[in-house]
């Protein structure tokens, strides 16, 4: 869609280095021919840059010989899982090699005893609860991706899901870690011990976004299935009315394991593609489940259904039967890819806001899309406070409607920031916020956050061009304009 | 003696820092002074005291999470959100003594909690830092989700005032459950006591205690503790029982949670001769630690949070102490696991005995990076 400007650094690069590549690794492990190197050049947010060329490792031997070779001759290494991320980490904004974790996605161990899993990177999310589902198991954070979403994508970006709310988002599950740094070490971090001695490198290291290294295997907790669930999805004539439900059910001392929310633009893409059986003339909907033994699960739900109807539910639906959940939750994970019955491009933005700020800060979503004359849809997770508003677009309309519609973003991010919030909640700032850092941290915060980098990657050749403001593309936003 | 220093505000203790730095002053940051015995101790020339950087900054009860200076007592923070009907879930030891929010993450300090509400760096979302430089740091923020920039929040945890003066910290923190209990069963064995929480640790029951203790010669004891509403509470408490019956032993409800939970949860603190050493495990290797534990020392006394696997051993045998304390830090390692001495009585024992943590480069990079000068806390961690 949007070429992102091209940052040119000294180093080996276009036929050249595809040339060396494979006569280092061999032939089957390296992508350099352009119709392959197509596929490469976008993620799931709207930036595009190509890579010089795809390798394909099949151990970490090869990303470490991989990483030595690019450290000596000034190459960018850019890892990538599925390429679903929402914030183009996965982007080769400055040009370089991309690694593909396609051929490492195996479960190495199931350890059952420990509660731990130990995984490649490019193991599927969804792929590793159905391996433990048999023993009982399961891992925990739930992108609304999990089907295609891979373990080293979620660690890079620190994934979040509907059910995080109670039962935490990535760094919560990670006990281990085997790293590349991009001079070609290999480290491993932490292991199936609750924590290891010595600063927490492996917290540090999860939610860095391929900033610091590359991870080539993880250790993760397991954790028991609920023996049960009740899921219910409240109706509501307003938005106002069903954020209030979220705060009444939180101030009751109820934490559900997931209160979802959907507003009315929202539920018409969804019940056009999936039908989830949604009611149409809603303002607003949430999806709120409860798991855990099946003592009292009735009770709780009885009063979190008191609470909806309070907050002037106009219709209450509880799920029946495994396949009724099912599809009320098929509706909210298919949610943004239903989008495209609404319009040809989206944008999603991954604010966080204080929950007791969710009306106020809806409505000024609501004035951001009428003043921009922009549609914009809220899908998000509303017990967290993590914003989803998706605005959509045309992008066959040129660079000028991205650029607004990115205008229209940065608005809500900047209320989100007033509010006492966060930029990105889940999907992870990479070279779409970069230049928001500054809304939300201090030119100290941010130095301090480059001392961090600088310990792990000296060399500045993992994934360059994320996270921290770039001073070609980030002028307009002064360091000093942060508080 | 050191000189002592409390500064007010976070500005004074930033340029506090900046002054010993430039003169080459070494500092230990001490909050309620619970863990002096923690880490490689070494006398510095300055005491930065906590205790006026204290109080609480903000709560938001309908948001559930509190914003406190790093000085403040666990106690008073939880004084705070009780008159709100909410509690902050980190059951850390040493809250009688004066435990303070500072010292809790500089410590990594946590109770048998953590395995259903999460550790300090599960529920700690933000801190303020001053370091070395004299600049003031902010990382995370006060919402209970953010992914904007590096987490260092992480990096403080468990650093031991080496890296820079947490000033001020946010928490995620839960309403209080209506109900609490817990129940106790003994078993012979540690296999049985460790297999019978295992068991229970892998249902959906989510106790908020799994602890298996000997603290004498009459057994291994588990004790299960329950909370949230009642239905789910005495399921718990009925599976403890269930389970107890398949192992050949009886469990018994005990009247009031925190008198079955408390003592064992300052083990340390009771420990003045001998010494205490702390692992943490892979779950399944706990068994066979406890009976090492207890070959090396028939007389030591054992605290395991068993959902977590983090086991406690007091070798009371000051006789056999350097050589038995040695071993049972080899035996964590052999098992997957690692430990440190927590508090030894008897001088010349290394607490991060035995080789260095995976990754030591790195965290000495760190160190060099966020105190160039070397002027917290040399030596205390586990990397110096």
């Amino acid at each position: 869609m949007t070429v992102a400007p091209a940052v040119v650094r000294a180093g080996l690069r276009g036929a050249e280095l595809a040339a060396s590549l494979r006569e280092l690794l061999g032939d089957e492990k390296v992508l350099w021919a352009r119709e392959d190197l197509l596929l490469y050049e976008y993620d799931g947010a709207v930036d595009t840059a190509t890579p010089d060329a795809v390798v394909l490792p099949n151990e970490t031997a090869d990303v470490a010989k991989l990483a030595r070779f690019c450290a000596e001759h000034g190459v960018p290494l850019v890892p990538r899982g599925a390429g679903t991320g929402l914030s183009g980490g996965a982007i080769p904004v400055e040009g370089g090699v991309v690694i593909s974790f396609a051929r490492m996605s195996r479960i190495l161990e199931l350890d059952v005893p420990n509660l731990r899993a130990v995984v490649q990177p490019g193991l599927v999310n969804l792929h590793l609860s159905t391996a433990a589902a048999p023993h009982g198991l399961y891992f925990a954070p739930d992108p609304s991706s999990q089907k295609a979403c891979t373990l080293g994508g979620n660690v890079a970006e620190n994934s979040g899901g509907p059910h995080t709310l109670a039962y935490g988002v990535t760094t919560n599950h990670v006990t281990g870690l085997e790293l590349v740094l991009s001079d070609g070490t290999v480290v491993r971090l932490g292991g199936k011990s609750i924590e290891s001695p010595g600063y927490d490198l492996v917290g540090t290291f999860v939610g860095s976004e391929g900033t610091l290294g590359i991870v080539t295997e993880i250790t993760v907790k397991l954790i028991p299935l609920p023996e049960d669930k009740r899921t219910l999805m409240a109706a509501f004539p307003t938005m106002d009315d069903a954020s209030n439900t979220v705060s009444a059910i939180i101030g009751a001392g109820i934490v559900p394991s997931a209160i979802e929310m959907m507003d009315q633009l929202s539920i018409q893409a969804v019940e056009a593609s999936v039908g989830a059986g949604y009611p149409l003339d809603a303002g607003g909907i949430l999806l709120v489940e409860v798991d855990g033994v099946r003592d009292g699960l009735d009770d709780l739900l009885e009063r979190i259904e008191a609470i909806c109807r309070a907050s002037h539910a106009q219709e209450l639906r509880v799920a029946a039967t495994a396949l009724e959940r099912d599809k009320l939750w098929a509706g909210r994970k298919g949610a943004f890819a239903a989008m495209g019955r609404l319009a040809s491009d989206y944008y999603v933005q991954d604010g966080v806001i204080p929950r007791t700020k969710l009306p106020q800060v809806l409505r000024h979503v609501v004035d951001v899309g009428e003043r921009y004359g922009l549609r914009i849809a809220n899908v998000f997770h509303a017990g967290d406070g993590n914003l989803h508003p998706l605005i959509m677009f045309d992008g066959s309309k040129g660079p000028a409607e991205v650029e607004r519609v990115k205008e229209a973003g940065r608005e809500i991010l900047e209320m989100c920031i007033d509010v006492g919030g966060s930029i990105t909640g889940e999907h992870g700032v990479g070279m779409e916020k970069n230049c928001y850092m500054p809304l939300q941290y201090s030119p100290v915060d941010l130095a301090v956050m480059r001392r961090v980098k600088d310990a792990f990657d000296p060399l500045g050749l993992a994934n360059p061009g994320k996270m921290f403001p770039t001073p070609g593309k980030c002028k307009e936003f002064s360091l000093n304009a942060a508080r | 003696m050191p000189r002592v220093e409390r500064p007010a505000t976070a500005e004074d203790c930033a340029a506090l820092l900046r002054a010993c730095a430039a003169d080459g002053q070494t500092v230990r940051v001490r909050g309620g002074g619970t863990k002096d015995h923690l880490g490689r101790l070494y006398l510095t020339a300055v005491t930065l005291e906590t205790a006026r950087l204290a109080g609480i900054v903000d709560h938001v009860p309908e948001d559930l999470t509190v914003t406190v200076r790093a000085g403040t007592t666990l106690r008073a923070v939880r004084d705070a959100l009780a008159a709100h009907g909410q509690f902050l879930p980190i059951d850390a030891p040493h809250v009688g003594r004066g435990a303070t929010i500072g010292g809790v993450i500089a410590a990594d300090s946590n109770g048998f909690g953590r395995y259903r509400y999460g550790s300090v760096r599960d529920l700690l979302l933000g801190v303020r830092a001053a370091l070395p430089d004299g600049t003031i740091a902010r990382s995370g923020g006060r919402v209970v989700k953010n992914v904007a920039g590096y987490d260092l929040d992480k990096l403080f945890i468990g650093s031991l005032g080496t890296l820079g003066v947490v000033v001020e910290a946010t928490f995620k923190i839960l309403p209080v459950p209506p109900v609490a209990r817990a129940a106790t069963a003994t078993f012979a064995t540690p296999g049985g006591a460790f297999g019978a929480a295992d068991t229970l640790v892998r249902t959906s029951l989510r106790p908020t205690a799994v602890v298996v203790a000997r603290t004498d010669e009459s057994g291994w004891r588990l004790v299960i503790a329950a909370a949230g509403e009642a239905a789910p509470v005495e399921r718990a408490l009925a599976e403890l029982t269930r389970v107890a019956a398949t192992r050949d032993a009886t469990a018994t409800a005990a009247g009031d949670v925190e008198a079955e939970l408390g003592p064992l949860r300052e083990l340390v603190d009771a420990a003045e001769t001998g010494a205490v050493v702390r692992a943490a495990l892979p779950l399944s290797a706990q068994t066979a630690f406890a009976e090492t534990a207890l070959h090396l020392d028939r007389s030591a006394r054992v605290v395991a949070d068993a959902a977590s696997g983090i086991v406690l051993v007091h070798l009371r045998d000051d006789a056999g102490l350097p050589a038995a304390a040695d071993a049972l830090l080899a035996n964590a390692r052999v098992l997957g696991g690692s430990a440190r001495i927590e508090r030894a009585a008897v001088p010349g024992l290394d607490p991060f005995g035995g080789p260095e943590p995976a990754g030591a480069f790195l965290m000495r990079r760190l160190k060099d990076a966020f105190d160039p000068s070397g002027i917290l806390e040399p030596a205390r961690s586990a990397v110096g």
